[in-house]
């Protein structure tokens, strides 16, 4: 189970397992993230190319109007994936 | 060793099941918790890219597991595809910024580099493709 919720205070926290078979439920989530914002990972237990995509798309899309998304507390596997897909270049992660 | 191996129908939607087969092979077997992530990520980006990418092929993929004391060993077979060997897949550009990265090739470069060795068969006569994986335990 995959869960996005925009918190009121501008952060965005994501929830549980993001594999390809949460993307089409997560798209809507993420295309309505319009402003820079910080992504909580702390409760995102795993994620694989199909949800990196979707976040590479995201952060694309909001570079180009001047935004961006940062990216807080990865657990260590998460953090390994996003290493190994060189997205250390396309993410601030704190 | 002792091994399980089971068919998933051919949709994305198969992997909930999936991931139910591999936490209960990683826990009978107590898998440490990177090799269990790994296996996970693995399994999910075969199958999908032969659920996506191998149309008109059987209703099924199998799915096989195996280990020993230090390493674990996986196995997808998918029945009346034409081939695709993900060796061939161009490399994706890691160091590339935003602006000039593509998305795509994402799912077999994780699974290149995550795993010790990645082995693909293809038998013509039965339109078959294996591929084989073998991962390391952590220690």
């Amino acid at each position: 189970m995959f869960e996005i919720k925009h918190d009121t205070d501008g952060i965005v926290t994501l929830h549980g397992r993001f594999d390809a078979s949460q993307i089409d439920a997560a798209r809507a989530a993420f295309e309505s993230i319009t402003r820079s914002c910080t992504m909580d990972f702390g409760d995102l237990t795993y994620v694989s190319s199909a949800g990196l995509g979707l976040l590479f798309a995201t952060q694309k899309r909001l570079v180009d109007r001047g935004e961006a998304i940062t990216l807080t507390n990865l657990n260590p596997h998460i953090r390994e994936i996003f290493s190994i897909a060189g997205f250390d270049n396309i993410f601030e992660i704190k | 060793m002792a091994g399980a191996r089971r068919e998933f129908p051919r949709k994305i939607e198969s992997l909930s099941e999936i991931f139910a087969f591999l936490e209960e092979f990683a826990d009978e077997h107590e898998f440490d918790a990177r090799t269990v992530f790994c296996i996970n990520l693995v399994v999910e980006e075969l199958f999908t890219n032969m659920v996506r990418h191998n149309l008109g092929g059987a209703d099924t993929v199998t799915l096989g597991l195996d280990h020993d004391d230090e390493q674990v060993f996986l196995e997808l077979i998918d029945i009346d595809v034409e081939p695709f060997d993900p060796s061939t897949v161009e490399p994706v550009p890691v160091d590339a910024g935003v602006d000039s990265r593509r998305p795509g090739g994402l799912g077999v470069h994780l699974v290149r580099t995550m795993v010790d060795d990645l082995k693909y068969d293809y038998l013509v006569e039965d339109r078959c493709m294996r591929i084989s994986v073998r991962k390391t335990l952590e220690q």
